[in-house]
């Protein structure tokens, strides 16, 4: 790959200017579908964008008791993390831009990145509220992780490959068997909810408690690169969701694939803005249980149907 | 104003997160406020987000007459705010003391503490009266820059 053609897609698609567009357009779906739910109009389609420009103008306060190179580096690795997963997902056709055997493995720690971000950043602004979000966010990562990770090998198991575009190919040639792993797409739709930190498991930003959580004395550009990360980690998470679980019409025009990727990505969004109105927050210790005792036997019996089905799989 | 802060001021205009604080009302201003933020009154039509940190915040809406207790508390919550920032005063306790006013106990008024951008009187007002306030507000920031509604400097620090 020549260096224009890599600065490209770092920099335009499906790096930073696609990922960060899709990433505000997702955002206000999101918004805009919840306000429905709730019967009011809700905000306008520029909202996310405003939001942006209007944070990177502030002031940017940094905590005079904080370690001001790490809270200030912790947000630019966030949505680095989650840009380089993105090359590994395929968005036109049912090739990635940098796949290779594995990379499925590689994109599940790329997205566990901005998780841990999220929980330094607490730590680092050495303000009570953050350490307990950060503390939270750890927490809540050993919960939802393990059952996240079962189901989305369960389909990689069927393919028999740990490579998301041969996982692709495979799905495009058997597309029948994608309904195999429908268990496990309910899983990780739920864990993804978890992973996004969004309601019902936004515990550790429990605003009603511990005021913004590990953000609480995040302002400004850093907040505004926070958010946009965390926007694009919803679309990513969303992408592989798709890419893993939805497998169908890869095989068409690039341009017909590209739009099918969306439309898929804006589903699953459109799902967690059900999910987010449906629900009410719980407790740390509830979703702690929640997952270890319904999530995790459901992604087990998914593995299981797996091991099972492959023995008939083609 | 160049394009830029034009666009900064659209966006300050579109996206106003307030913090919610109460300086010692009888409760039922914060009851109005809380009403004014359900889903019946809409405010994220207007691009309007409750936040819990002062971090976060653009609009400090405060009800209550300023306790004494209270009143460093209000300056350091004012302060941890980044700039811009802007004051709202919702209920007559906090334009000017109320009932209260002259009670040996308050400051009477949110503006002999920190500076205020926007009164809305009422005892309680209605949400239709805050949200009419905090849009007016963002109005006159659109406007070119002129001397806000009313503005009274910080109190000399004790
Ligand atoms: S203005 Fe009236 S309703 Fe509001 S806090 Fe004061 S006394 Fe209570």
């Amino acid at each position: 790959m020549g260096v224009l053609v890599a600065l490209y897609a770092i920099l335009i698609f499906p790096g930073l200017a696609f990922l960060s567009t899709f990433g505000l357009v997702a955002e206000y779906v999101d918004r805009k579908l919840y306000a429905r739910f709730q019967n009011r109009m809700g905000p306008p389609w520029f909202q996310p964008f405003a939001d942006f420009v209007k944070l990177l103008g502030k002031e940017t306060i940094i905590p005079a008791e904080a370690n001001a190179t790490v809270f200030k580096v912790l947000p630019a690795v966030a949505m680095a993390a989650v840009v380089t997963a993105m090359f590994y997902i395929p968005v036109w056709d049912n090739r990635s831009l940098l796949g290779f055997e594995g990379d499925l493995i590689v994109v599940i720690y790329l997205l566990t990145i901005p998780t841990l971000t999220f929980f330094l950043a607490g730590w680092a602004s050495t303000s009570l509220y953050a350490a307990m979000g950060a503390v939270r966010s750890l927490t809540q990562l050993f919960a939802y992780e393990v059952p996240l990770y079962m189901a989305l090998l369960a389909p990689a198991l069927l393919a028999r490959t740990w490579s998301l575009q041969t996982m692709a190919r495979w799905y495009t040639e058997h597309p029948a068997w994608m309904l195999a792993n429908l268990l496990g797409f309910l899983v990780a739709i739920v864990a993804l909810q978890g992973k996004l930190e969004k309601v019902p498991f936004d515990i550790p930003e429990a605003e009603t408690e511990i005021v913004g959580g590990t953000f609480t004395e995040y302002s400004g550009r850093l907040l505004a690169v926070f958010r946009m990360a965390i926007d694009m980690e919803m679309v990513v998470g969303a992408a592989l969701l798709a890419a893993v679980f939805l497998p169908f019409g890869l095989g068409l025009h690039p341009v017909l694939v590209f739009v099918l990727f969306l439309a898929k990505v804006l589903f699953l969004v459109a799902l967690a803005a059900l999910l987010r109105a449906l629900f009410a927050r719980l407790r740390i210790e509830q979703m702690v249980d929640f997952c270890w005792r319904i999530l995790m036997p459901a992604a087990l019996l998914q593995l299981l149907l797996t091991v099972v089905l492959s023995g008939v799989a083609p | 104003m160049s394009v830029l802060s034009r666009v900064m001021t659209w966006a300050r205009v579109k996206s106003p997160w307030i913090i919610h604080f109460n300086t010692g009302a009888c409760n039922a201003c914060d009851i109005e406020i809380v009403a004014a933020l359900t889903p019946r009154f809409d405010l994220e039509r207007f691009g309007i987000l409750l936040k819990g940190t002062p971090r976060h915040a653009d609009v400090m809406v405060c009800s209550g007459s300023v306790s004494r207790q209270i009143e460093d508390r209000l300056r350091r919550i004012y302060e941890q705010m980044p700039e811009p920032k802007f004051v709202v005063a919702v209920g007559a306790c906090a334009c000017s003391g109320g009932v209260f006013q002259g009670c040996y106990n308050v400051r009477s008024g949110i503006d002999k503490v920190i500076p205020v951008s926007a009164y809305v009187p009422g005892c309680p007002p209605r949400p239709e009266a805050i949200i009419d306030g905090v849009v007016k507000l963002l109005g006159t920031l659109q406007a070119p820059p002129k001397p806000p509604i009313r503005t009274v400097g910080i109190a000399p620090q004790p």
